[in-house]
C-alpha cells in the first residue's frame, strides 16, 4: 500500500483539523502517524496517510484543491516503500533545552554539533519569548544518542557552547521506563 | 508458578474496575506468584498487575532493585494485594511505558513519594514509603487495577511550558 505525507498549513482558525481530517475520510484514506500545532499564527498539519488503491498523490491533491482555495498551503508528497516506518533507534534518549538571550546560531551551533557526533534529533521546537526588548530564545530538543555517548558526553561537549553562546543548556535522561 | 501472556489493549478486563481479592485465598497466592514470574520472564518489566494477566483482582507485583532507575531507592520484590496509597506527596514526571500498550510511551506526571498499605503474600499488613521510581511504578500498578492505563494520565510538557497568559 502507498502511504503519502501531507503538509497543510494556513492562518489558524476553528475547524482545520475536522476540514482535513473530513476530506481524507471520504477519500477512505487511513491516517497512520499526524502531528499538528500552531506556529505563530499559523496551523501546521503533517499526516502520514495510506490508502489502498491509489498509486500516485493525484487523487489527494485534488481532494485537498478546495482546502487550498480557502486560503490554506497543502503539499503531498509520494513516500517510498517503508518510508512509513520509523526506524528502530536503540541508544538513551534525551532532552537538550537551550535557552537565553536571542542571537543568531543557536539552532545551527547546538544541532551542528550533535549532529558531528552522530546524535539524532527526534523532535525540536523553538519559541522565541520574553519582550520585544529583550527576547529570549527557548530550544527544546529530543534526541537520541548513539550507544557510545552517555547523557553525560553530550552535557561535557555542549559545555563549550554554553560560554560561546552565552546560553544556558541543561541535558537530562527521557528514555522511556517500561512498566 | 507459570508465566502467563500479557494481554494487550483493547482488552475489556484492561478498563475494568478490579474487584478485591481474598488475601487468604490459595489462588491469590497462585495469581501472586504468576505475577512475579511473568514480570521477572519479560526481563525488562519492573511490574505489572492482574489485570495484564487476565484477572480482575486487586493484586500487583513491583521490582525495581535491578533498575538503574531504581537500584538506589526500592524495597526489593513487593507483593501487593489490595493495595491502597494513603499518602501522596511531591511531583514527578517520567515517560512511561506499558507492557499491555506497545510501541507508544508518553510523559506522566505522578506523586514524588507515597505511602502504599497492603497485605503481602504471607498475609502482613504491610505499610511501606516509596520514592522516585519505585513509587512512580506503584502508581502505575495500581492504575491497572483502577481500570486505568498511562494513556489517561499523558501530559504534554511542551504546550504547558509555552503556554501563556495572554
Amino acid at each position: 500500500m502507498k502511504h503519502f505525507a501531507v503538509t497543510i498549513i494556513g492562518r489558524d482558525r476553528p475547524g482545520i483539523v475536522s476540514d482535513t481530517a473530513r476530506i481524507l475520510y471520504e477519500l477512505g484514506c487511513n491516517v497512520a502517524d499526524s502531528s499538528s500545532t500552531i506556529l505563530g499564527g499559523q496551523f501546521a498539519m503533517i499526516l502520514i496517510v495510506s490508502h489502498p488503491d491509489f498509486e500516485s498523490s493525484e487523487p489527494l491533491q485534488q481532494a485537498y484543491a478546495e482546502l487550498e482555495s480557502s486560503g490554506l498551503s497543502v503539499f503531498v508528497r509520494t513516500l517510498k516503500p517503508g518510508g512509513e516506518k520509523r526506524p528502530d533507534l536503540p541508544g538513551e534518549l534525551c532532552m537538550i533545552s537551550v535557552y537565553g538571550s536571542d542571537k543568531p546560531g543557536i539552532v545551527y551551533q547546538v544541532t551542528r554539533l550533535l549532529s558531528q557526533n552522530n546524535v539524532n534529533i527526534v523532535d525540536l521546537a523553538t519559541k522565541l519569548i520574553g519582550t520585544a526588548e529583550r527576547p529570549v530564545y527557548v530550544m527544546m530538543c529530543e534526541a537520541v544518542l548513539p550507544a557510545t555517548l552517555s547523557v553525560e558526553d553530550i552535557r561535557d561537549m555542549l559545555e563549550n557552547l554554553r560560554e560561546e553562546l552565552q546560553v544556558d543548556i541543561s541535558v537530562r535522561n527521557v528514555t522511556p521506563v517500561e512498566l | 508458578m507459570a508465566v502467563r501472556e500479557v494481554l494487550l489493549y483493547p482488552a475489556p478486563i484492561l478498563k475494568q474496575v478490579c474487584s478485591v481479592a481474598d488475601p487468604q485465598a490459595a489462588e491469590t497466592s497462585a495469581l501472586a506468584q504468576d505475577l512475579i514470574d511473568t514480570m521477572y520472564a519479560s526481563g525488562h518489566s519492573v511490574g505489572i498487575a492482574a489485570p495484564q494477566i487476565g484477572a480482575a483482582l486487586r493484586v500487583a507485583v513491583v521490582d525495581v532493585s535491578e533498575s538503574k532507575l531504581g537500584r538506589k531507592h526500592n524495597h526489593g520484590l513487593v507483593v501487593m494485594i489490595n493495595p491502597e496509597i494513603i499518602e501522596r506527596s511531591g511531583q514527578k514526571t517520567m515517560r512511561e511505558g506499558c507492557m499491555s500498550v506497545p510501541d507508544y510511551t508518553g510523559n506522566v506526571e505522578r506523586a514524588k513519594e507515597i505511602v502504599v498499605q497492603f497485605f503481602d503474600q504471607q498475609l502482613n499488613d504491610c505499610i511501606i514509603r516509596c520514592k522516585g521510581f519505585e513509587a512512580v511504578a506503584i502508581q502505575h500498578e495500581l492504575d491497572h487495577l483502577d481500570g486505568k492505563l498511562f494513556l489517561d494520565r499523558i501530559s504534554n510538557p511542551g504546550t504547558e511550558l509555552f503556554r501563556r497568559k495572554h
